[in-house]
């Protein structure tokens, strides 16, 4: 775990090279699951105070339609959320199914399932990026899609975390198209066990 | 971290792990999903505080009294007095425990944090006096000092008053 504030700094831009690295897998991942048109850059990997964390990501207190996965492993896990607000979620799962925007109130099968299966293949492609860097493994769950209040899931998502801690290691994730930032987020919560190990390995690694 | 205001702030946000306390105009407000909004309140004075509680027990570790059911309501019980409002005569509120990602999903917690916020209330003997818990939906949570009302709203659902 971080200890002091020069050992802070050191491991949080190790792991955010360690993430970025990650998150151009995952970009080129989401990349051609949409034909070329959207893709993902780490905004920044971040320790957060807990009373803090929704204020610091700007999760309002509105409803969202999130897709949730967790990732667990011998040395930890964590969980991805894919967070969207109704319309964005809609317009994506529209995009990919090469559809007009549907306007039911109640999201069809086949919409759940276009935006389940975008979780599916970010999350594969944030397990296997993380398992190659740091050499553990690490198994996916089945994605859930959700539609609720972020805050009220993020805090699941934070539980592991915050059973040890008062600040929370996020990863903060953006989607892109044509290089211009979406409204839409990804967030990444690995739990203290996988924190350690991803620290412990950060600190194996040679030194340039 | 723990707030005691008298101010005319009509709204405050209740983070994870923080405790607000005042009295009229004020509304507190949380979002909770496995957490609890537990809010006590002594209905004659209008004194009223809200707890985002996050785990059932502290067992030693570090973190704000709020974080845990087991030192929330002890540090809310001191807040109130600091407001004149004593605990008897204080009556409770609460709402989530929630388990977000279904029941047979990963991270439950909810379960706990009901169950240790019942056994916490028992023990300094305050009486529940409503609540809406469990489930698998988060809750948008507002505690009114003036009317000692709390407002559930969960996605998709009808709002209920407390």
């Amino acid at each position: 775990m971080l200890t002091t504030a020069n050992d802070n700094v050191k491991t949080l831009a190790g792991l955010q090279e360690l993430f970025g690295s990650a998150t151009h897998d995952a970009s080129a991942a989401m990349c051609r699951w949409t034909d070329g048109i959207i893709t993902v850059t780490l905004d920044e990997v971040r320790q957060v105070a807990l009373e803090e964390v929704a204020v610091e990501l700007a999760i309002g207190d509105e409803a969202m339609t999130m897709v949730v996965m967790t990732l667990d492993g011998q040395c930890g896990g964590g969980s991805i959320i894919l967070m969207f607000d109704d319309m964005n979620g809609r317009q994506l799962a529209a995009s990919l199914l090469g559809r007009e925007v549907g306007t039911d109130p109640e999201w069809s099968e086949l919409e759940k399932s276009a935006l389940m299966e975008t979780g599916n293949i970010l999350g594969c492609a944030y397990v296997n990026a993380l398992t190659r860097l740091v050499g553990m493994d690490l198994r996916p769950s089945p994605p859930y899609f959700i539609q609720d209040f972020g805050a009220s899931v993020l805090q699941q998502a934070l539980m592991t975390q915050a059973a040890v801690g008062d600040d929370l290691l996020l990863c903060d994730i953006a989607f892109r198209r044509n290089g211009g930032k979406l409204d839409w987020r990804v967030v990444f919560v690995p739990t203290p066990g996988l924190q350690e190990s991803l620290e412990r390995s950060l600190h194996a690694a040679p030194q340039p | 971290m723990a707030t005691t205001t008298m101010s005319a702030t009509e709204e405050t946000l209740v983070g994870m792990g923080q405790i607000a306390a005042g009295g009229p105009p004020k509304k507190m407000k949380a979002v909770v999903g496995s957490c609890i909004a537990l809010a006590l309140y002594h209905p004659r004075l209008k004194r009223g505080a809200m707890a985002h509680i996050v785990l059932p027990v502290s067992a030693g570790r570090d973190g704000t009294p709020g974080k845990f059911a087991d030192t929330a309501i002890p540090k809310m019980l001191e807040l109130l007095k600091e407001l004149n409002a004593p605990a008897p005569c204080l009556t409770a509120k609460l709402a989530g425990g929630a388990a977000m990602f279904g029941s047979s999903g990963p991270l439950q917690i909810g379960d706990s944090n009901i169950e240790a916020v019942a056994q916490s209330l028992r023990a300094v003997g305050i009486r529940v006096a409503g609540q809406d818990v469990g489930g698998t939906r988060g809750r948008r949570v507002t505690f009114e000092c003036e009317s000692g009302a709390m407002i559930v709203e969960s996605a998709g659902q009808p709002t209920k008053t407390l």
